[in-house]
Order: C-alpha cells, then sequence, then structure tokens
C-alpha cells in the first residue's frame, strides 16, 4: 500500500501515517499477516526521519492494529482491537463533529448527511 | 550520551552587541535536532562554536566530549559539516576534492563514497567553479558524510538551493540516519524539511533558547488561538497566564501561542480569561514559527 504524506498539515507526520493505515485497516485495503514496509523503506520512501516511523508504528502496535516479529516485519494484527466502549465513543464523537461542522458549512442538509453515511457503511461491508 | 552539549555560552560581536546570551542545550545520540530561529538570531554564530572556529567569551562547549578548539583535529574526524556559504577550491576538480577529504579522514567508507558518486552523477573531471549550486553542495555533503561521522552539523544546508536539489539532499540525511550512529543539528527555514527531518526543535529568538521541545510535542502541545480584537479582550490579562508564550495584534485579530493542546487551551481561554468565540487550533511549524517570531525583528 501507497502511503502519503503532507508535513505542512495541521497533523504531525506520525499521526498522517496512524491515520492512513488505521483507515486501510477498517477499509480492508490492508488485511490480517499483510506486510508493512520497514522503518527503513518507508522513511526512504517518504523522505522522513527513520524515527517518525518507528514512532506511528510503536503508537500502532500499542493500539494493537499491528504488531512485530522480530527479524521478520511488522505485521497487520489478526484480530482488530477492541477499544473501551467509552473510550470508542469518544473517538466517534470527536469524528461525527469534524463531519457535522462541514455539512453545516458546505450548507448540506442532515438527512443527505445520514445518506451519505449508509452509502459509505454500505460500502465497508466485507 | 551527549554528543553535543553547549551549557551557557555566551557571545558578542566586535561592535560589543552581544548575540547570543546563556544558551544551553544539549544533541543526544541518535536525535536530529532542526536549530530555527529568525536571521541574524545567531544560529551560525553557534554553530561555528561548535565547530571551533568561533570562540565562546563565555559557556563551554563539548563535541563528542571534545573541546573544539583545543582537540579540532580529533574533533573534525568524527564530525561531518556542511554550510551554505561553504566555499570548495573552485579550480579542484570534483575528483581532487573527493580525493582531499579521502586523505584526511582513516575511517572513508568507499562504498557510501561510490554510492552517492553513482546518485549524484558529477563528472570526476568538472572543476568545482563549472558546478551548479545544487551540485557544489551534494559534492560537499559527500565530503562531510563518508567518513560516516557521529555528528554531522548542516548550517542551512539547503539555502538557495531547487526543491529537487533539497529533496535529494534530504533523502542523503536520511539514509545516513537509517544506517544508524549519526546524530544531526541542522539549522533551516524550510520548515517543511525540518517537520521531515527532526524530532526535536531548538528554537532561539532574543539571544535566548525560547523553546527546546520534541517536535511532535511542539506540533500537539501547543495551539493558536486567534481572537477576535473587538470583544473587550484584556491582551495584559491573557500576556500574564503562564501558558501563553506570545500574544499580538495582527489586521485587527489577536494571535497568540499557547503551551497546551486545543482543549486545554480552549478551556483556558472560556473558563479562566472568559473570552469566547475564539478559534483555536493545532498549527503545522512554519504557522508556529510565524506565530511565534513574526513581527518581532
Amino acid at each position: 500500500m501507497q502511503l502519503q504524506i503532507n508535513p505542512g498539515d495541521e497533523l504531525p507526520i506520525y499521526r498522517q501515517i496512524m491515520r492512513q493505515i488505521t483507515d486501510a485497516i477498517v477499509g480492508g485495503r490492508m488485511k490480517p499477516g499483510d506486510k508493512l514496509a520497514s522503518h527503513r523503506e518507508l522513511a526512504a520512501q517518504l523522505v522522513i526521519a527513520p524515527l517518525t516511523v518507528k514512532k506511528a508504528y510503536d503508537e500502532l502496535e500499542n493500539e494493537g492494529l499491528i504488531h512485530t516479529q522480530r527479524g521478520r516485519g511488522t505485521f497487520i494484527s489478526d484480530e482488530p482491537p477492541v477499544l473501551r466502549p467509552a473510550e470508542a465513543r469518544e473517538r466517534l464523537r470527536d469524528a461525527a463533529h469534524r463531519l457535522l461542522t462541514q455539512a453545516r458549512l458546505s450548507g448540506v442538509p442532515y438527512d443527505d448527511v445520514t445518506e451519505l453515511l449508509e452509502e459509505i457503511w454500505e460500502d465497508m461491508e466485507p | 550520551m551527549s554528543v553535543l552539549e553547549f551549557t551557557d555560552i555566551h557571545r558578542s560581536y566586535g561592535n560589543g552587541v552581544e548575540v547570543l546570551s546563556g544558551v544551553s542545550f544539549a544533541v543526544e545520540q541518535g536525535q536530529v535536532v532542526g536549530l530555527l530561529g529568525r536571521n541574524g538570531v545567531g544560529k551560525t554564530t553557534l554553530i561555528n562554536i561548535a565547530m571551533g572556529m568561533l570562540h565562546a567569551q563565555r559557556g563551554s562547549v563539548r563535541v563528542l566530549d571534545l573541546d573544539p578548539e583545543k582537540d579540532p583535529v580529533a574533533m573534525k574526524s568524527r564530525v561531518g559539516f556542511v554550510s551554505e556559504d561553504q566555499v570548495l577550491p573552485p579550480a579542484m576538480r570534483v575528483k581532487q576534492v573527493i580525493g582531499l577529504h579521502r586523505d584526511l579522514y582513516p575511517d572513508w567508507d568507499a562504498e557510501l563514497e561510490a554510492h552517492l558518486r553513482q546518485r549524484f552523477s558529477f563528472s570526476d573531471r568538472a572543476r568545482v567553479k563549472t558546478l551548479s549550486k545544487g551540485q557544489a553542495r551534494q559534492l560537499a555533503l559527500l565530503c562531510a558524510v563518508a567518513h560516516r561521522p557521529e555528528l554531522l552539523i548542516l548550517d542551512e544546508p539547503a539555502g538557495g538551493l531547487d526543491p529537487a536539489a533539497r529533496r535529494e539532499f534530504l533523502e542523503t540525511s536520511i539514509d545516513l540516519l537509517s544506517d544508524g550512529g549519526t546524530s544531526i543539528l541542522f539549522s533551516s527555514h524550510y520548515m517543511t524539511d525540518v517537520e521531515r527531518m527532526a524530532d526535536r526543535i531548538v528554537l532561539l529568538h532574543d539571544r535566548q533558547v525560547l523553546i527546546d521541545a520534541g517536535l511532535d510535542t511542539l506540533r500537539e502541545s501547543y495551539a493558536v488561538a486567534v481572537l477576535p480584537a473587538e470583544a473587550g479582550i484584556l491582551v495584559g490579562d491573557i500576556a500574564a497566564s503562564e501558558a501563553c508564550l506570545r500574544i499580538r495584534e495582527s489586521r485587527g485579530a489577536l494571535r497568540a501561542v499557547f503551551r497546551g493542546d486545543v482543549e486545554e487551551t480552549r478551556a483556558l481561554l472560556e473558563a479562566k480569561l472568559g473570552v469566547q468565540g475564539a478559534s483555536v487550533a493545532q498549527a503545522p511549524l512554519e504557522e508556529l514559527f510565524v506565530e511565534l517570531l513574526g513581527g518581532s525583528s
């Protein structure tokens, strides 16, 4: 999978990497057991410090999304991690807030937003 | 272990104007530290002190646990240095310049030299004066890194280079970091390059270190707030708050930088300072730099 970063973005680079990998897992573009690029490969590819890649991977590993096998590499985990329900809800609230702010700004009615959500949800079904 | 340590550095120009007043920080092994600040703030002066080319009138500097003024040869054999205004002998050929450096360093890595020569693709026979600015800087970088220095010091290395040459310069530095064992101190005005390379930021302002923090800490634990100027806000109250690093008026709005993430800053503004309607956001390095130092020189 090809990642892309933008160093002038509001999000620090390691967060951008985390978000893209998380999105790829959730969207089914990366599957359990898939191998991730090594620190060195990804650092060279994105032209960023290897420590930044390490930080992104470490955080993803802490969240249980990926795991490292010594000498073999880093892989997508078999079982998606389970967030505590309160934490999951809180994260979702943030994302929902951003979504609805954007909708209001663009003058998109609420019904259109829910329709859009349903559409995306169905696309995600395996 | 620190590979570079500045302790209470003081330095004045010949005319008595003090440029550095009590600067202290250390670069730990494996770190990449971005040295930032406005033009004339003393970044080059500080770097020249580390390289033993300038004397600190007070304070001390240790490079790889050596005194750069007392042990220049031992120090330089383990350090690589590239600066924007570095001059290579104009009449020499590329091959001669590289040969000269190869002879200077016992730990010269011929394989790395060959690799970089291939990447940079300048002709062996070309004279230095016929190289483009980008090629000359690449040659300087090759000479600075082929002995695999423990510490690489770069003073505005990308200054004057086009984006493609800058990117190649970054790629080489990043390969070197991936190989391990190198620490880097670099000054730069290209904030996106700093975001790509650095894991720590030291920001010089008004003769001193204004901020010394991890890059990600700086990005996630500092917030920029834009406040409506007409709301009867007491600038003094905000400026007096411990978390406020800077507040200024610019084009009809008050702009302030706070130590604290977006939520903390919003809470501070609303609950403690009674400010409503502020827009608070995390900012990329370039914005932080402008908000902290804009209009200050």
